[in-house]
C-alpha cells in the first residue's frame, strides 16, 4: 500500500518533536541564576537606635505567627540588649537578647522578599538601679536565611554601634538567626536567637487554621557567685562548665520552663494546626512530638519540597527545623513534648488546647506546675522544679489522692527525719517501717519507686514541702498531672 | 625604612588583617569597662592581631601581659590579652605617641619571642570601632 506523502508529515513531526504545541517548561524554583546573590555591602555607623528594641511589620513577638506582610521589602530592626529574664519559676537569669526578648521576635517573609535589617548593639544602655546584667560586649547577627559574606554582614559591632545590611530570601524554610560573636556557644546559650519563617513564593500547599512558632533551646544556669538578688530572688548566670559539657539545667520551648503549659496555644476541634518548630540548641537534639496527634505533614527545615507524611516525631538537630501540621481530632489538650524525656523533664513541654484554660488534671505527662506561687529561696525553688518534674504523675498538692497521697500538709504529720528516710530509700522503709507498710496497703500495694535522689535533692524536696505547707490555703491547691 | 614598612602595614583594613572575622578577634579582647575608662581619659584603644608562635598556659599569658603593660606609652591597666584569638587590646595617649610609635615599641619587645603585631581596629570615641586607615 502506498502511503500518501501528506500522511507521513505528522509521523515525521512527532519523531522530531516538532509541530506540536510547546509544553510550558516547569521552572526550577531553585534556579541559581535567578537568585539575588549580589547583596550590597553592610554599613556600620555610630548612630544608635533609640526607643523600641525591635520594629517591623514582619515581626511576630509571641508564638502566634502574624499574617504575611504584603510589602516585598521587609524593614526590621532587632537591637541587642542585656536583661534579666525568668526562665523558670524563681530563676532570674542574666540573658543577652535580640529585640529585648528570648527568643527574639520571629521574622515572617516570603521567597523573593528583601530583608532590610538594622541592629544597634545596646548592651551598654543604662538600667535602673544596680546593674545586674552582663557587662556590655560586642555582638553580631547571623541569619541562616541569608546567602551573604559572613565577614561583611555578620561582623561583630561594639556597644553603641549600628550595623545595617540587606539580603534577598532565596529558599523557603524556617531558619535560625543568632549572634555569631565568639564564644558563639555562650551567646546562643544566653538567649541570642530567633526564627525567620520564609514561605514558598506561591505559599504553602495546605491551609492552616492556626500557625504557631515553637523554638526549643537550652539554658545552662548557676547561682550568681556574687550572690546578687533581683527583686528578692537569686540571680542566675551562665554556667560555663555545664555549657561546655552540654549538661543543660533547663530545656524549654519559647524561652520558659513549661511556659506553654501555663499559656497554651489555642485551637478548636477539626482545625488544622501548623507549628513552625525550630531547635536552636545550642547543643541538644529534639525529638518533637505532640501527644494525641499524628503529623499529617512534616516539611523538614520548613520547606514543603522536603515532605514526610504520617510522622509521630520530627527529629531536629541543633539549628534544624520543621513545619509540622496536624488535625485536632476532638476537644482536649495536646501536649507538645521533646520525646527525649530527659529534655522534657527540664521543661520542654507545652500544650495545644481547645480550652482557653486547659483542664490540667486531664494531661498525660507530669511536668505541670504544682502550686501557683513561687519560692524565692534557691534550694526551695529547685525542690519545686524537681517535684514538678518527678512527682506530679502520682502526687498532688491539695487536689486529692492519686496513685500516691496528696502531699498537702505532709510536713505537719511527718517528721523531716521520716521524710528523709522515705525519700532516700522507700523500699527499705517498706521493709522496716510500720507507717510505710500501712501506706502501701492504703494505696493498693503500689510502692513508690526509688527516685535515686542525692542528699542535697532530698533536702531541697523537704524545704519545698515546708514552703508549700506554709502558703495560704488555696494557693497550694495545685493543678496537677494525671494519667 | 621602618616608617615605610609601617605605612605598608597600615593599609585599609580589609587588606590589613587576616581577612577573616576581624571583629571576632576584636570581640575576644573587647572589655567594655576598660575601653570606656580609656576613652573617657581621651586615650586611643587599639586592637592588635598577634602574629607568630604563641604558646598557651597561664605563665605564658602573664609574661605577655606583663610585657605589654610595661611597654612605655601603654596604659598599664588597659591591656586585655585574648591568647585563643591571638589578639591584644591596649590604650595609649595619642598626645604622647602615635599608633606607629606604639606598635614599634611593642614589637621591639616582642621580637625575641618571634611575635609581631598587626593593628586591626582602633577606637578613639565611644561606639566608634574603626578600621585602621593609612596615615
Amino acid at each position: 500500500m502506498k502511503i500518501p506523502a501528506w500522511a507521513a508529515v505528522p509521523a515525521l513531526c512527532a519523531a522530531l518533536g516538532a509541530c506540536q504545541p510547546e509544553k510550558p517548561q516547569q521552572q526550577d524554583p531553585y534556579d541559581l541564576s535567578k537568585m539575588d546573590l549580589k547583596p550590597q555591602p553592610a554599613k556600620v555607623t555610630n548612630e544608635r537606635h533609640t526607643g523600641a528594641f525591635a520594629e517591623g511589620a514582619a515581626l511576630s513577638f509571641g508564638p502566634e505567627l502574624k499574617p504575611l506582610d504584603p510589602n516585598p521589602v521587609k524593614t526590621i530592626r532587632l537591637d541587642t540588649t542585656h536583661k534579666i529574664i525568668e526562665i523558670a519559676p524563681g530563676v532570674k537569669y542574666s540573658a543577652w537578647t535580640f529585640g529585648d526578648q528570648v527568643p527574639g521576635p520571629t521574622v515572617h517573609a516570603r521567597v523573593g522578599d528583601k530583608i532590610r535589617f538594622s541592629m544597634t548593639n545596646r548592651s551598654d544602655e543604662p538600667v535602673p538601679g544596680v546593674r545586674m546584667t552582663a557587662a556590655p560586649m560586642m555582638h553580631s547577627m547571623d541569619f541562616h536565611a541569608a546567602m551573604v559574606s559572613p565577614q561583611d554582614k555578620y561582623r561583630s559591632v561594639a556597644p553603641g554601634q549600628t550595623i545595617e545590611f540587606e539580603f534577598t530570601l532565596n529558599y523557603p524554610g524556617v531558619f535560625m538567626y543568632h549572634c555569631g560573636t565568639p564564644m558563639i556557644l555562650e551567646h546562643i546559650a544566653s538567649g541570642m536567637y530567633g526564627a525567620v519563617v520564609v514561605e514558598p513564593r506561591n505559599g504553602y500547599p495546605t491551609k492552616a487554621d492556626r500557625q504557631y512558632v515553637v523554638i526549643q533551646s537550652e539554658f545552662y544556669a548557676k547561682l550568681d557567685p556574687a550572690k546578687r538578688k533581683v527583686d528578692g530572688a537569686p540571680l542566675y548566670v551562665l554556667d560555663g562548665e555545664r555549657l561546655r559539657a552540654a549538661q543543660s539545667s533547663y530545656t524549654v520551648f519559647n524561652g520558659v520552663h513549661n511556659g506553654m503549659v501555663k499559656s497554651p496555644l489555642a485551637a478548636k476541634p477539626g482545625e488544622r494546626v501548623r507549628l513552625y518548630v525550630l531547635n536552636v540548641g545550642p547543643s541538644k537534639t529534639s525529638s518533637f512530638h505532640v501527644v494525641g496527634t499524628i503529623f499529617d505533614r512534616v516539611w523538614m527545615d520548613g520547606n514543603p519540597d522536603n515532605q514526610l507524611r504520617g510522622m509521630q516525631t520530627a527529629l531536629l538537630g541543633s539549628s534544624s527545623s520543621a513545619i509540622v501540621e496536624f488535625m485536632i481530632p476532638e476537644a482536649g489538650s495536646y501536649i507538645m513534648v521533646d520525646h527525649h524525656f530527659a529534655n522534657a523533664s527540664q521543661g520542654a513541654l507545652g500544650l495545644v488546647s481547645t480550652e482557653v484554660k486547659p483542664p490540667v488534671p486531664e494531661l498525660e505527662h507530669h511536668n505541670m506546675p504544682s502550686i501557683a506561687s513561687t519560692p524565692t529561696d534557691p534550694e526551695t525553688a529547685r525542690g519545686k522544679l524537681a517535684f514538678e518534674s518527678k512527682c506530679l504523675a502520682c502526687h498532688s498538692f491539695g487536689q486529692g489522692r492519686k496513685l500516691g497521697p496528696d502531699l498537702a500538709g505532709v510536713t505537719k504529720h511527718e517528721s523531716d527525719q521520716w521524710l528523709t528516710s522515705w525519700l532516700r530509700s522507700p523500699e527499705k522503709m517498706l521493709e522496716t517501717d510500720a507507717h510505710a507498710k500501712a501506706m502501701l496497703k492504703e494505696f493498693n500495694n503500689i510502692p513508690m519507686p526509688n527516685q535515686n535522689l542525692s542528699e542535697a535533692e532530698i533536702r531541697e524536696f523537704i524545704k519545698y514541702f515546708h514552703w508549700a505547707d506554709s502558703q495560704p490555703a488555696g494557693s497550694a491547691a495545685a493543678p496537677m498531672a494525671g494519667h | 625604612m621602618r616608617a615605610l614598612l609601617l605605612g605598608a602595614l597600615l593599609a585599609p583594613a580589609a587588606a590589613l588583617a587576616c581577612g577573616y572575622c576581624v571583629e571576632d578577634k576584636v570581640a575576644a579582647a573587647y572589655d567594655h569597662a576598660a575601653v570606656s575608662s580609656a576613652l573617657k581619659a581621651s586615650r586611643t584603644v587599639v586592637f592588635f592581631s598577634i602574629d607568630g608562635p604563641l604558646q598557651s598556659g597561664d605563665a605564658y599569658r602573664r609574661k605577655l601581659e606583663s610585657l605589654f603593660a610595661s611597654t612605655p606609652g601603654i596604659e598599664k591597666s588597659s591591656v586585655r590579652l585574648a591568647l585563643e584569638a591571638a589578639t591584644v587590646a591596649v590604650a595609649f595617649d595619642p598626645k604622647r605617641a602615635n599608633l606607629g610609635q606604639v606598635q614599634n615599641a611593642l614589637e621591639r619587645r616582642l621580637a625575641p619571642l618571634g611575635l609581631s603585631l598587626l593593628p586591626i581596629r582602633v577606637m578613639e570615641r565611644p561606639g566608634d570601632l574603626a578600621a585602621v586607615r593609612r596615615r
